[in-house]
């Protein structure tokens, strides 16, 4: 059965690529890939505006009575999470250089932002007393959106 | 008249069991993020696991043998083993990524914590394992997915502008803020959630499971070469539906909260009552074949007495076998682990198992001892080949793409 | 189904068995066509090694096949002691073709007593461990 010793030597060794290549990824996610700071900021901020055009998204939805609050709330909870989890990861950063301190800072004055509007927007659509609406929910999120943006360009330029 | 409802049935059936939680995060992710441009990897998974699946229940059917009670005899012990051990786990983290899917769905549905309904979900899925009839869960399970038509409902009424979503599918191009590494990361991903490994198992075994002779092929590759690509098809929608509401505000998918935001636009709460049941139906018959399928595996390499036609009682090492499966499954999503990030990985795994688990598909159903005159024809043979380079490819370069990206990050 | 010429060293008096194409790795079913195990290994009876073999010896039979660590031990090496061994003696074999067909029963056999030890203890004493699906 000589094709199926080699068959099996190929396919053995094919196994062993594949535990060493699960060790590799193990080892790079625990390790992060390497990124200068004000490319985790980028990152960090478009994933946050991802999540606050979400919740802007599911507002917008459940004002027109497409959403049930079950599913509304659903949502504005992942962004939430979403936004805890850029956070964190700016939080990780230890940045050397003042220009790379500076950055952070900005960046995490702009996702606390977001992190309120959500709140609100929690809140409203939890809430039944009718306050807060859920436009001023909304408010707070378009303003943290445009803030965002705004500093997404900012990081472009630079 | 029977015969065509049998048909249809089973035609019926393969769509709506086509789509997984893989299917449907990997397929929302890529459409939110790349637009249409990743379309031809969905046309060219599902014709590959078209071929794949024919060639796998021809070889149940021909020889009355599951795949893996062959592929030990095939290929040795050794090789036997390092395919057991690579496709179980991969199979278990598809598990459990299932089993986190079912949660996530009836989160949406009920506002009650994800976490809760984790043993909820693990509960179902084993008693369904453990009493139902193989032919009434496929039935059932496959019949609910169709719901999923939703999608393909929701982009009509959205009113896209088809001439830019064609032109997106004709002529693929990479987004501006996307890297060509990260394209190509997601197109393995993509490739990896249309040809899950577990689907073959499954397939095979199942024809087992309800006695398929060669009279019962024709039905099969109806069911095969009908419904997969149908199934395909919604899946592409989910990506257009993706594609034309989410793209555009900016949104990247990462929680199957957003993958159901198009259908509510465009057909409200209808809607959204069609796709949870919907999502909860697909993701539930995906955790029961893929739980079934690592329940094969082990029993077929091991020698070990299988099958759901059995009482439990004469199964035994298969019965808790599964159900330590589930328990796992259960305990790593009650680590509080995203089940989304699970689902990411364990299709990127997949992609890279895919050589493990085809190759020995194509030898046995070469072998005329097993296949008799059934074996392979020229025409097959070909594509197979063929299908074997691009499978190695996309294996190899997952891992490397994998760390480049941060996993697509 | 239609099956395949054999070979001619298959086709003189008696049979000829290759071990490691015919029987190792083969599926093992009892006489109702239940599966018990697979073969993960053979046992030969001959004489100890580095025993030199008198002239006359008679040549080695076959005594049992073998399942259980045995898979472990032949793919990386070693060999458990004799009395640990999981046999199923060789005069229990009824035909061996595609798959191993025994002429007994299944259950009281050495080779069944996990798939017993967890039927009794665990399945059978789950609710509807016993009912029939069909």
């Amino acid at each position: 059965m000589a094709i199926g010793s080699r068959r099996s030597r190929a396919a053995l060794c094919g196994a062993w690529l594949v535990c060493a290549g699960v060790a590799a990824i193990l080892l790079s996610g625990c390790a992060g890939a390497p990124g200068s700071v004000p490319d985790t900021v980028s990152t960090a901020v478009k994933d946050s505006s991802s999540a606050v055009a979400t919740a802007r998204l599911a507002l917008g939805l459940d004002a027109d009575g497409k959403l049930t609050m079950a599913a509304t709330a659903t949502t504005l909870d992942d962004s939430l999470k979403e936004l805890e989890t850029a956070r964190t990861t700016l939080l990780q950063l230890s940045p050397t250089v003042q220009n790379d301190r500076d950055l952070r800072r900005e960046a995490l004055a702009v996702l606390d932002e977001g992190t309120s509007g959500l709140t609100t927007a929690r809140d409203a659509v939890a809430s039944t007393d009718g306050s807060p609406t859920l436009q001023d929910g909304d408010r707070l999120l378009e303003a943290a959106a445009g803030r965002m943006s705004a500093f997404t360009a900012q990081l472009g330029g630079q | 008249m029977k015969r065509l409802l049998g048909v249809a049935l089973g035609v019926l059936t393969a769509i709506g069991g086509f789509v997984d939680i893989g299917d449907l995060v990997t397929n929302a992710v890529v459409g939110s993020r790349f637009g249409l441009s990743l379309v031809w990897v969905v046309a060219t998974g599902v014709v590959g696991i078209c071929v794949f699946a024919n060639m796998s229940g021809r070889v149940a059917a021909a020889s009355g043998r599951a795949t893996f009670e062959v592929i030990r005899e095939r290929l040795g012990p050794r090789a036997g083993l390092a395919n057991l051990a690579a496709s179980f786990l991969i199979n278990l983290m598809t598990v459990t990524a299932e089993l986190g899917g079912i949660a996530l769905a009836l989160q949406l549905a009920s506002s009650v914590q994800y976490l809760l309904w984790v043993p909820v979900a693990v509960v179902a899925v084993w008693l369904v394992i453990w009493r139902v009839r193989f032919s009434i869960m496929e039935n059932v399970t496959g019949l609910l997915g169709l719901t999923l038509i939703v999608f393909a409902v929701a982009l009509f009424l959205l009113k896209p502008d088809w001439g830019s979503l064609g032109a997106q599918v004709l002529a693929p191009s990479i987004p501006e803020q996307e890297t060509a590494a990260s394209y190509w990361y997601y197109a393995v991903a993509l490739f990896g959630a249309a040809m899950t490994p577990y689907e073959v198992f499954f397939f095979s075994s199942g024809a087992v499971e309800e006695g398929w002779s060669i009279k019962d092929l024709a039905q099969s590759r109806i069911n095969v070469l009908v419904g997969f690509p149908l199934g395909g098809l919604l899946s592409v929608s989910i990506a257009a539906c993706a594609a034309v509401v989410l793209l555009p505000a900016g949104i990247a998918v990462t929680s199957l909260s957003q993958v159901i935001l198009p259908v509510a636009e465009a057909a409200g709460k209808v809607g959204l009552a069609f796709v949870l049941v919907g999502i909860v139906a697909a993701t539930f018959g995906a955790a029961l074949e893929t739980t079934l399928s690592s329940g094969y595996t082990l029993a077929q390499f091991f020698g070990w007495s299988w099958g759901k036609f059995r009482r439990p009682a004469q199964a035994a090492r298969f019965h808790l076998s599964m159900i330590i499966c589930l328990l796992i499954g259960g305990a790593v999503l009650a680590t509080g682990v995203d089940p989304v990030l699970v689902t990411e990985y364990s299709v990127v795994f997949s992609a890279i198992a895919l050589p493990l688990t085809y190759l020995p598909i194509l030898i046995v159903a070469n072998d005329p001892q097993y296949m008799g005159e059934h074996v392979n024809g020229r025409p097959v043979n070909m594509v197979a080949m063929i299908y074997l380079v691009i499978i190695l490819a996309a294996s190899l370069a997952a891992i490397p793409l994998m760390i480049v990206t941060g996993a697509g990050s | 189904m239609k099956t395949a010429r054999q070979p001619k060293y298959l086709r003189t008096p008696g049979r000829t068995l290759d071990a490691q194409l015919h029987l190792l790795d083969r599926q093992v079913l009892d006489v109702d066509g239940v599966p018990v195990t697979t073969v993960d290994d053979i046992e030969i009876s001959a004489p100890p090694p580095e025993t030199p073999i008198p002239a006359g010896t008679p040549a080695p039979t076959l005594t049992a096949l073998l399942t259980g660590p045995v898979l472990g031990t032949r793919i990386f090496g070693g060999r458990p002691p004799s009395s640990r061994l999981i046999r199923i003696p060789w005069r229990d074999v009824a035909d061996v073709g595609v798959v191993i067909r025994l002429g007994v029963r299944g259950e009281p056999l050495d080779a069944d007593w996990v798939e017993r030890w967890i039927r009794d203890k665990i399945i059978a004493r789950i609710p509807g461990g016993r009912h029939d699906p069909r």
